[in-house]
């Protein structure tokens, strides 16, 4: 009993993670019809500046607001220069090519700054202990975890739901066009969401490096885990992404615990499942 | 993916004159201990004008993905002993020609279709993961090209899958966990539960560590095997290693993984309560610093240690400092050992790389004395002879190292799987 409560414990914040990742991939996914196979090179990428900061200026939490804006300029700045030439209905290869090569690039760039060793970030200071739930050791910043990623839905589902620019992107999901026709520049929407996008994937690198550490290949990784996320949630939801990133975390977890063998098997075991069920992903939009 | 990787052209006069100065250096502090080689390149030296065609040496290795950090290390190793040659062996210049495995079998197979097809490489070296190593053995030894293995310690090389036309200048996967389950049982625990990667070469290793132990006496509470290559949240894992309650937990893990397990047994607050005993590569020294002080206290078995005090060792792990800014790893040492024993095959076969039966009767008496303490290859599991030592992470002048407690003495693989 207790171990299950534990072993909730730890699917939940590694959900969290997930999800930090996933609103970022949905977002762009759902809002500029654009698949960005480079996310996870912004998540490593996040977590790499923010080890590097951390060890120039020593603080967690500066890192943590700094990095997710630098990479979400990052983010910006590439959509402006490149990605707003690859938009079209037809052009998904075009996407997937530039955004592949993107990725490779950026594996590059990380390897020849900082290695192919194993960085590991320090857990802050504040978060460096452990609690006892249930005479089981808990790591205080898995913790935290779960806390930073409830504020983070929190955050967005605020955004999204009780803002004007909320009400611009949940209309774009459903028809660009009458957005655009409304005099809406929606090339600067579109700079915008990448930017956000970015910055949420830089953010999870941070959050996720003291836990996961960094290396070479670990964009690829989490990438597979993310793609999984938004397409059992569905694209352009933020509470696909949310619930999504639940059962994923949830399935990874117990598959673990239970079937390592077969626990990565399983994550698609799922999402297979769910795709025949639901072919839009649990909280897809239903047209756009 | 992305090919890059070393220079091939050593000829170029620069890098010439800094090798020369480089080997004049290390020669003089006695570095190489190789006589006979050294007789052979000397007769050669008349001949080399008209034989100046260099000797391509194959090298295949992971520069990209988990394992990126091994094929760095293991490339170091063996450029740092063929620079100390001035990358002259068997009265012929040596130069490299090296591709990015990726840790696919699939990528690996191309690479060396590449390498023997098309670069026309008298040999190959390298290869980390053990599916990559089994993935090749039809295609060299169908085509007769020699590959000394540098890494990948999958039994089945030296026993049922053997080839003539391989050899490991590394281990066997069984080689170092056997002797630590036995040394475990008597000095850590009876009860013990198993964490390890799900392929071949987790299998091995917790197989070797598993027989020995339970031969002593000592009971297996259970066993777990991990998603490989990626592992990703270790927490699950460390939870279900708890519900076990056992007197010690063994592992194996290596690079990310090693980190990721290590740092989690610890955060968990594991590590407090039950000795973690490992394969030497889930705390070698590459590493080490990314795990930090959750590596303390963990027992290792493995066939070298930084520290470990014997002259070659010494003169190797400053060397190699001096040359790449970091400490060496056991990957390096098997790089370098790699190299020794190209030259020796060069050297025997007097840089003829047709004389492939030749090449390979040298192998049969390779013996000297490694960084890692006596080495020799074993003819019939075509595997080195090699001591096995126990070791402990302590704090030593403020960093993380391994110290050797305890020398278990000489392993040969058994060249079977009588004992696990």
């Amino acid at each position: 009993m207790n171990d299950l409560i534990v072993q909730s414990i730890n699917s939940i914040v590694f959900s969290m993670l997930l999800f930090i990742m996933a609103a970022g991939l949905s977002l762009i996914f759902g809002h500029m019809n654009f698949i960005n196979l480079a996310h996870g090179s912004f998540y490593v990428l996040g977590g790499y500046i923010g080890y590097t900061m951390i060890s120039k200026i020593g603080s967690y939490w500066m890192a943590l607001i700094i990095v997710p804006i630098l990479v979400g300029l990052v983010g910006a700045i590439i959509e402006f220069l490149f990605l707003r030439r690859l938009y079209g209905k037809h052009r998904h290869l075009e996407q997937v090519l530039f955004t592949i090569g993107l990725a490779l690039i950026t594996a590059d760039i990380i390897r020849s700054n900082w290695g192919t060793y194993v960085v590991t970030m320090q857990t802050p200071l504040l978060l460096d202990g452990s609690i006892s739930i249930l005479d089981s050791q808990f790591p205080l910043y898995r913790l935290a975890v779960i806390g930073i990623g409830l504020t983070i839905a929190v955050a967005l589902w605020i955004l999204m739901q009780r803002t004007r620019l909320g009400i611009i992107l949940r209309a774009g999901v459903f028809n660009r066009n009458l957005v655009s026709e409304s005099g809406i520049n929606i090339q600067a929407i579109f700079t915008g969401i990448f930017g956000l996008g970015s910055a949420l994937a830089a953010l999870a690198g941070v959050i996720g490096a003291p836990l996961h550490s960094l290396y070479p290949g670990l964009q690829f990784e989490i990438l597979v885990l993310t793609l999984a996320v938004v397409i059992v949630g569905g694209l352009g939801s933020l509470q696909g992404a949310f619930f999504g990133s639940l059962l994923i975390g949830i399935a990874d977890t117990f598959g673990k615990a239970l079937l390592p063998e077969i626990s990565l098997f399983l994550i698609f075991a799922l999402m297979a499942i769910v795709l025949l069920v639901k072919p839009r992903g649990l909280f897809g939009a239903q047209n756009s | 993916m992305i090919s890059n990787k070393p220079k091939t052209d050593f000829t170029h006069p620069i890098i010439q004159s800094y090798s020369r100065r480089k080997i004049l250096k290390l020669a003089g502090a006695g570095a190489l201990a190789y006589t006979s080689s050294l007789a052979a390149a000397c007769s050669n030296q008349s001949s080399s004008s008209t034989r100046d065609v260099p000797i391509k040496i194959g090298v295949l290795l992971p520069y990209s993905g988990i394992y990126a950090t091994l094929g760095d290390s293991i490339s170091a190793g063996l450029e740092m002993y063929l620079d100390q040659l001035g990358y002259r062996a068997g009265g012929r210049n040596v130069q490299i020609v090296a591709e990015d495995t990726e840790m696919k079998p699939d990528i690996a197979q191309q690479k060396a279709r590449k390498l023997i097809e098309q670069d026309k490489v008298d040999l190959v070296a390298g290869i980390v993961s053990t599916g990559v190593l089994y993935g090749l053995r039809e295609y060299f030894h169908n085509n007769k090209k020699l590959l000394i293995c540098a890494n990948a310690g999958g039994n089945k090389i030296s026993r049922d899958m053997k080839s003539p036309y391989i050899w490991r200048s590394s281990f066997s996967n069984w080689q170092p966990n056997w002797p630590l389950g036995l040394w475990a049982y008597n000095n850590v625990g009876n009860k013990v539960f198993m964490s390890a990667p799900d392929y071949g070469a987790g299998h091995n290793m917790v197989d070797a560590f598993a027989h020995s132990f339970q031969s002593a006496g000592g009971t297996i509470l259970g066993k777990q095997f991990t998603p490989f290559p990626s592992m990703g949240d270790p927490a699950p894992f460390i939870t279900e290693i708890r519900k076990s309650n056992p007197s010690m937990v063994f592992c194996f893990y290596s690079g990310s993984a090693a980190v990721a397990f290590v740092k989690a047994y610890d955060e968990f607050g594991l590590s407090k309560d039950i000795p973690l005993v490992c394969s030497g590569f889930a705390v070698e020294e590459d590493v080490l610093p990314a795990q930090g002080s959750a590596a303390l206290g963990a027992i290792s078995g493995l066939h070298w240690a930084l520290l470990l005090d014997n002259e070659t060792n010494r003169k190797f792990i400053d060397a190699y400092k001096d040359r790449t800014n970091v400490d060496a790893n056991v990957f390096a040492v098997q790089g370098y050992d790699t190299g020794r024993i190209i030259s020796h095959i060069l050297d025997e076969v007097q840089g003829d790389t047709s004389a492939t039966s030749r090449m390979l009767e040298s192998l049969q008496d390779v013996s000297f004395s490694s960084p890692r303490g006596p080495f020799k290859l074993d003819p019939k599991s075509q595997n080195p002879t090699q001591h096995i030592y126990v070791r402990e992470v302590k704090e030593i002048g403020g960093k993380l190292h391994n110290v050797v407690i305890e020398d278990l003495g000489e392993f040969t693989d058994p060249g079977n799987n009588s004992l696990g």
